[in-house]
């Protein structure tokens, strides 16, 4: 078992990718071109949405931890248009390795109920992401 | 020469220089692979920023993945992580040796510029370091 501060270093570091996360998908909902982009704004939209909750669970969990969120991001997106599929294989890359930072987590939290079901709860959402963007890619 | 023409065409930017230099380092005690992880921990980035660089990195041919998402330098990674450290080494060495810069300073100084000066103003200024060190008198070095 992890220290408290350790934990909330982790927590801190789960809800940048979180909060970059959304911040990738709300500059790929705008670089969006070609025939299927308006079937697919909503698409992003809700991942939007989903991160940002993410981010907010996340920060909430860290907060009653009794400390107060930290949010370390270097980020400068840029790039021009970018069709569907090339915007769900970039999503699939970030979406993925936030399903492989929760699965690493998931040990250092065993014993910790709270936690330990907030983490299994993510393994399964992003689980569920990351499914849906395989096939949407297939 | 003619990896570093490719370099220069590809203008690798500063950020993917440190990605393959990562790579490289923590990928010298696994047979070269490194894990995204450790890669977004030594940069100080997020696991997703990491695996949306890589991606790019490997479609330019510089690292190949495995199916555990576990990255390594391809033999044209390699190269260019050789080229990168071999201009730092250098630029550090004037800096150090003929300008008189502290190792600390020269370090960060050196690190700016590893990725951008060209392979003959290295050598050169290898030479012109090695020159400078045995024109100078013995109890000066």
């Amino acid at each position: 078992m992890k220290s408290k501060a350790e934990l909330v270093d982790d927590l801190n570091h789960l809800m940048a990718e979180e909060v970059e996360a959304f911040l990738r998908y709300f500059q790929l909902r705008y670089r969006l071109r070609g025939t299927d982009w308006l079937a697919a704004e909503s698409f992003f939209d809700k991942a939007m949405d989903e991160t940002l909750e993410h981010a907010q669970e996340i920060a909430g969990k860290i907060r009653s931890l009794g400390h107060t969120p930290k949010l370390e991001i270097k980020l400068s997106l840029a790039g021009g248009p970018i069709k569907l599929q090339e915007a769900l294989a970039e999503a699939l890359e970030f979406e993925q390795q936030a399903l492989d930072a929760y699965k690493d987590f998931l040990p250092r939290v065993e014993g910790d109920t709270m936690l330990e079901d907030f983490i299994r709860k993510q393994i399964a959402t992003e689980t569920e992401h990351v499914q849906e963007i395989t096939m949407l890619l297939e | 020469m003619e990896t570093w023409k490719e370099f220069e065409a590809n203008e690798l930017t500063h950020s993917a220089a440190h990605h393959l230099l990562a790579i490289d380092e923590l990928g010298a005690k696994y047979g070269g692979w490194a894990r995204v992880s450790d890669i977004a921990k030594e940069l100080a980035i997020t696991r997703g920023s990491v695996s949306i660089n890589l991606r790019a990195l490997k479609k330019r041919g510089y690292v190949v993945t495995d199916e555990h998402r576990m990255v390594k330098l391809s033999v044209k990674g390699l190269e260019i992580v050789q080229a990168v450290q071999s201009k730092k080494a250098a630029f550090k060495a004037f800096l150090v040796e003929v300008l008189n810069v502290s190792e600390h300073q020269a370090d960060i100084d050196s690190c700016k510029v590893e990725h951008l000066i060209s392979h003959e103003t290295t050598e050169r200024l290898a030479e012109f370091v090695e020159q400078f060190k045995h024109s100078q008198p013995s109890h000066t070095r």
